[in-house]
């Protein structure tokens, strides 16, 4: 490669063969890879990081991989390496949804992969808590794991004192393997639900039997759309394309949030509903339309229950009038608008996970879901009550499923521990013990008979991530052992015992779909781990190698695996089917699409409920302890002046990425958004230190003055500052949603509905 | 990366000051041999211009390539700078010799280096009078530097004039400070008045503390002092030196420069 | 006119999501604190709701750039054949004149290789025939590469409120404002 100064430079671009000309050339004598960017010259990886040479040589190696994270996108990525480094990432070009590029988040991976953070080895922590780290090998490392387990078998009888926490941390489908290693040891304590999204699943499962949204890529046959609760231009980038398209094509896009967004600034028109009076405002645009005979009555008649009971409630307790003064809109608005939404053919409604974090989060979410449907709109292209779906999640969960070794004794229970994700487990004499996720630091200091002895936290991060952080902090000091499977130096991982390091998505093989959009992606092992990281599974089975080790038949996990094999076995005839695949090897030629008949959600109005019908009225639900009907169920109840919102970033999901330097350069510091309105009652000026308080705990940041966050609340982005203890869940407490017992196994949690006061620090 | 440029700038600026003070000193003379006694003064302007080339050096991030800063004389004002300060340079090396040997020139060379030395102020000032910086997209650098020059070149002749050629150095000294303060009070409130940029630069000295103390200080008290006992008291030169490196370091850390208030009203 | 390609920024389209800056440095590998692109939102004065409306910028390879008239060794120069202004990284002998005399900032100084370094419009992508980094990434089709020489894209400007206007450097940058909706807030 000559090298690049003036006059060479000059004279190629002067040449009458051009450097495509030549690259082509080159190609064809097959001195290169027929790779995209063979001028490329590569960076090696950090430490060996030339940066004297800016680059661009190839050729590369690419891989296939998807992003793992808790997102809409679940973005198809294109790994390039060279010399076995990761150089960069690309979208996959070939997914129309992902279209060639990720977003802040994904395009860091390079930092994530090659951090001078990671957690590279086993470490043991001397006294919880203290920072004392001291490196050990990962055979003493599963020795004390193992031989605590055993200590918790011998001393309870069970592994009941053995409990799991794991969320979504890494939604590879392989990486279900933790609750497989923890089957394949016994039966042991499982923190089940969803801090997420359970009021709505239950809400749409209440409705039509599962949860089921139209495939993204149709919003553009959209002629209104509203997006309630939800801010997908900070949380879905890539749905935003879908959207303008439909506003291209002449839709109208109405925003509904009681905080203005960077979405409510790309809509037609934006509404600040007071927090929490969704459900008031959906109602009171059902009675409107009720009152302007604007209802659908042939899907209401040939497709559901209960629509004359919904009727009568809505005649009789809820009027346009008293709509308007719940949620804050004039009732004129509501009125035109309703009228708008139920004339436009076809009109959807985007129900974010947001306006569910409410004491009425799932009833609001069931009557959204009935203005969608009543207006006629469930089950069209461009339609529908989008929420959600796992459509795409058949696998086989090979990593999940693993026996109990014989003999193990467990909680007299029926059913399994419940997941939103994985399938329904047999019903066995013994099980797993249950407690709510979403009270994890009162399960940790409550559970007895026995106790929870030993916490194992992967693909979680609770003590940055779940509610009352000082209880949290107590709770950990609970069990015997803590150990914590992580890539970073967490605040969890601040608590461990011991510390094991776990591979990136870059260094892993598995699969991976997302519940909004109908695309597969392969995750290839772009890359060996680094250092002495290991993958969920590969952990699994070396320690069941170590606990057969020491007692024989202890755990029935392989104790040699290969990975690659693990991914193709979560493969099958129905995934084959639905993605039109001969093999898991068409993926390596780039992610692939389902094969829909039709891209609207209930298309053929076959609803999964008991009736079969969609379900106005719900007697499960009844059944359940909730309405039958989705009748308008007040706020919590505020126990400080001002509602305190702690929604999404874009620079982070959850506690990952904004610990990384490159999201520091572009992000360094968190913030409390305060209405100037407030700010100045309190002599709070923009840039001010201040305290945000409340009877769970305190926040100390900075503040910014914006009427973006109405008069009455303030806002903090939940996220992980490294080298910052900011922690919103020092404010924020466990109070429950009313649904997501019924799907997911406990119920959700109120995020949004937590109060606080705020005052200079 | 400033602090090498302050002292670049000043010292370079004093050595021109010194060369054209000396050479205005004998102004009257026409033709001939220059004072042995200039042979001093001369070193120490040679020494100064050193030690300011020196510290150019170090505000490079690769020195070794300094040979090459020359090769945009077509349009980098910079590159202008490095060579007329070369040929400054050649020249008071020159004039050194010729001093030194008593040659018939010397006073010819003496008086071409100082002219030389006042192209390269203009020239140096031309350098830091970038689109980038509002408040100085202007002639306002060549007049800073003009001033320092006069200020500390005709207060550090003093040391090296004889008696009779004091008064002459009290007059330029007292001229030179007055026109300093009134360029220093009068710029920063046409900065106020101009875009959003410029207003920043003109509130940023106005409200600094150390411009305010720089101004009585090296003008204030400077006047007072050259009033009362009109002449130019040995440690006069020195706070007068201080007060131009206030003056200079304000110069590169309170101008702003447009780029910062992206994404606001310009 | 001659080729010039340039950056379109819509910020109507534009969701300030920063994915362009972080694809470049994922491109790229700059140390910490050197960004070659940056997301700057615009000011309430210019667009009334904070942070909801956004400038990305990187370097406008202006007509008649600064960096390449100041630079005393010659290491910039502007392509012929797109109008691109490339730094040339081995010449650079890291005396800061193009950093400090953009007025857009472009020029960055990298402290590691004490040099200065900028967007380069990713020119040995443009040779592969690809497009820049960040015009790859942006999830919105809001940040574009053009050709001036046959833009006519309505509702345009090259200097839109909170980028200074410098006509003798002509940068090569055109911007669409943005927008706003219909508000109904509570009393």
């Amino acid at each position: 490669m000559p090298e690049r100064n003036y006059d060479m430079v000059k004279k190629a671009l002067n040449c009458p063969v051009t450097r495509r000309q030549v690259l082509k050339s080159l190609v064809a004598a097959g001195v290169l890879v027929a790779v995209p960017g063979g001028l490329m010259r590569a960076a090696t990886s950090s430490d060996k990081i030339n940066y004297d040479e800016i680059f661009y040589e190839g050729p590369y190696e690419t891989f296939r991989n998807a992003c793992p994270r808790n997102c809409y996108d679940t973005c198809s990525i294109v790994t390039y390496v060279k010399d076995g480094a990761v150089q960069f990432v690309e979208g996959a070009p070939e997914s129309t949804f992902t279209d060639g590029g990720l977003c802040v988040k994904g395009n860091s991976y390079w930092n994530t992969t090659y951090s001078p953070d990671r957690v590279k080895y086993p470490m043991l922590q001397e006294s919880r808590g203290s920072g004392n780290w001291k490196r050990i090998s990962w055979d003493e490392a599963l020795d004390r794991i193992a031989k605590k387990i055993l200590e918790i078998k011998d001393k309870d009888g069970s592994l009941l004192g053995l409990a799991l926490s794991k969320y979504s941390g890494n939604f590879g489908i392989t990486n279900y393997g933790v609750e497989g290693m923890m089957s394949s040891l016994g039966y042991t304590t499982r923190f089940v639900g969803t801090p997420c999204w359970p009021a709505g699943i239950d809400a749409q499962n209440y409705d039509m039997g599962n949860m089921w949204c139209n495939d993204p890529e149709d919003f553009a046959k959209s002629k209104y759309i509203i997006l309630w609760g939800v801010n997908p231009a900070w949380c879905s980038v890539h749905s935003m394309k879908y959207l303008f398209d439909a506003q291209d094509k002449g839709a109208k896009v109405l925003a509904i949030d009681p905080v203005f967004t960077q979405t409510s600034a790309k809509a037609d028109e934006y509404w600040q509903v007071k927090t929490g009076e969704d459900g008031a405002l959906a109602l009171g645009m059902a009675r409107h339309l009720l009152d302007k005979n604007m209802v659908d009555r042939e899907f209401v008649n040939t497709h559901s229950v209960g629509f004359n009971e919904f009727e009568e409630y809505l005649k009789n307790e809820i009027t346009v009038e008293w709509a308007a003064e719940k949620s804050g809109i004039p009732a004129a608005v509501i009125a035109s608008t309703a009228e708008e939404f139920a004339t436009a053919k076809p009109a959807t409604i985007w129900i974010g996970y947001g306006l569910q974090r409410h004491v009425n989060g799932g009833v609001t979410v069931r009557s959204i879901d009935a203005l969608v449907a009543m207006t006629g709109n469930v089950g069209k292209e461009g339609g529908g009550a989008r929420y959600g779906h796992l459509q795409t999640w058949g696998f086989n969960y090979h990593a999940l499923v693993q026996k109990q070794p014989k003999g193990s004794k467990g909680f007299s229970g029926t059913t399994g521990p419940k997941g939103e994700f994985a399938p329904e487990l047999e019903e066995t004499k013994f099980s797993d013990r249950t407690l709510n996720i979403n009270k994890t630091a009162r399960g940790l200091l409550e559970a007895d008979n026995p106790p929870i002895r030993m916490l194992w936290v992967s693909c979680k991060n609770p003590v940055s991530q779940d509610f009352d952080l000082n209880l949290m902090k107590k709770a950990f000091k609970k069990p015997e052992m803590v150990v914590v499977v992580e890539k970073f130096f967490t605040q969890t991982a601040e608590l461990a015992d011991i510390l094991l390091p776990v591979t990136t998505n870059l260094e892993e093989w598995t699969v991976n779909a997302s519940y909004w959009h109908y695309w597969l992606g392969l995750n290839e092992q772009a890359v060996k781990p680094l250092y002495e990281s290991k993958s969920n599974i590969e952990i699994a089975a070396a320690l069941s190698k170590k606990m057969n080790e020491l007692s024989p038949g202890s755990c029935t996990f392989p104790t040699e695996i290969d990975t690659k094999e693990w991914m193709i076995k979560e493969f099958n005839k129905g995934i084959y089917d639905l993605f039109g695949l001969k093999s898991w090897e068409d993926l390596k030629k780039g992610p692939h699409k389902a094969k829909l008949t039709s891209t609207a959600a209930w298309h053929d109005h076959k609803f999964a409920t008991p009736s079969g019908k969609y379900e106005f009225l719900s007697e499960l639900a009844a059944k359940h302890g909730h309405n039958a009907l989705p009748k308008y169920k007040a706020n919590r109840k505020p126990y400080a002046p001002l509602r305190l919102l702690t929604p999404h970033s874009k620079f982070n999901i959850h506690s990952q990425f904004q610990n990384l330097d490159w999201m520091h350069d572009f992000n360094p510091e968190p913030y409390v958004y305060v209405h100037p309105k407030t700010a100045a009652d309190k002599g709070i000026a923009e840039g001010d230190r201040v305290l945000v308080f409340s009877k769970v705990g305190e926040v100390k940041v900075k503040a910014k003055l914006t009427d973006n966050v109405p008069r009455d609340a303030l806002l903090m982005y939940e996220a992980w500052y490294n080298k910052n203890n900011f922690n919103v869940q020092n404010v924020v407490d466990d109070e429950s949603s009313d649904m997501g017992k019924y799907k997911t196994g406990a119920p959700g949690v109120a995020i949004h509905d937590q109060f606080a006061d705020v005052k200079k620090a | 990366m400033e602090l090498s440029l302050v002292i670049f700038t000043v010292l370079s600026q004093i050595s021109i000051g010194l060369a054209v003070m000396l050479a205005v000193r004998q102004w009257a003379v026409s033709e001939g041999t220059a004072p042995s006694s200039f042979r001093f003064e001369w070193i120490v302007i040679g020494v100064a211009l050193a030690i300011a080339l020196a510290a150019s050096l170090f505000h490079l991030g690769h020195p070794f390539g300094s040979p090459r800063a020359v090769l945009h004389l077509g349009s980098s004002w910079l590159s202008r700078e490095i060579v007329v300060m070369q040929i400054f340079g050649i020249l008071v090396v020159v004039a050194l010799v010729a001093l030194w040997k008593g040659s018939a020139n010397s006073w010819t060379l003496v008086k071409i280096t100082a002219l030389v030395g006042l192209v390269g102020l203009a020239v140096s000032g031309m350098v830091y009078a970038p689109p980038s910086f509002p408040a100085l997209n202007n002639g306002v650098p060549i007049i800073f530097y003009g001033l320092t020059a006069f200020i500390l070149g005709s207060a550090f002749s003093s040391y090296f004039a004889g008696e009779d050629k004091q008064p002459l150095l009290t007059q330029i000294l007292t001229i030179s400070l007055i026109v300093g303060l009134v360029i220093n009070l009068i710029l920063p409130s046409i900065w106020l008045s101009g875009g959003r940029v410029m207003q920043m630069t003109g509130a940023a000295y106005f409200g600094s503390a150390l411009f305010w103390l720089r101004l009585v200080v090296e003008f204030g008290l400077g006047l007072a002092v050259l009033g009362v006992f009109r002449k130019i008291p040995i440690w006069l030169p020195v706070l007068l030196l201080a007060g131009e490196i206030v003056g200079r370091i304000m110069f590169f850390t309170h101008v702003v420069h447009s780029a910062v208030n992206i994404g606001n009203l310009y | 006119m001659k080729k010039q390609i340039a950056f379109f920024v819509d910020t109507r389209r534009c969701i300030g999501c920063f994915t362009c800056a972080m694809a470049c440095k994922n491109q790229y590998h700059q140390p910490s604190g050197v960004k070659w692109r940056d997301v700057h939102p615009m000011s309430e004065e210019i667009y009334p709701h904070r942070e909801c409306a956004h400038l990305t910028l990187a370097c406008n390879h202006c007509e008649k750039p600064t960096c390449l008239e100041v630079c005393p060794v010659v290491a910039y120069y502007k392509r012929d054949e797109d109008g691109v202004v490339v730094h040339e990284q081995e010449k650079c002998i890291g005396c800061g004149n193009c950093i400090r005399s953009c007025p857009y900032g472009a020029p960055k100084y990298n402290p590691a290789l004490k040099k200065a370094e900028k967007c380069s419009f990713c020119w040995q992508r443009l040779d592969a025939d690809r497009e820049p980094a960040c015009v790859q990434a942006c999830p919105t089709r809001a940040l574009q590469m053009v050709d001036l020489s046959n833009f006519d894209e309505p509702d345009t400007v090259q200097y839109i409120a909170g980028f200074p206007r410098f006509t003798k450097l002509n940068p090569s940058i055109r911007f669409r404002p943005p927008r706003q909706p219909l508000e109904i807030r509570r009393k």
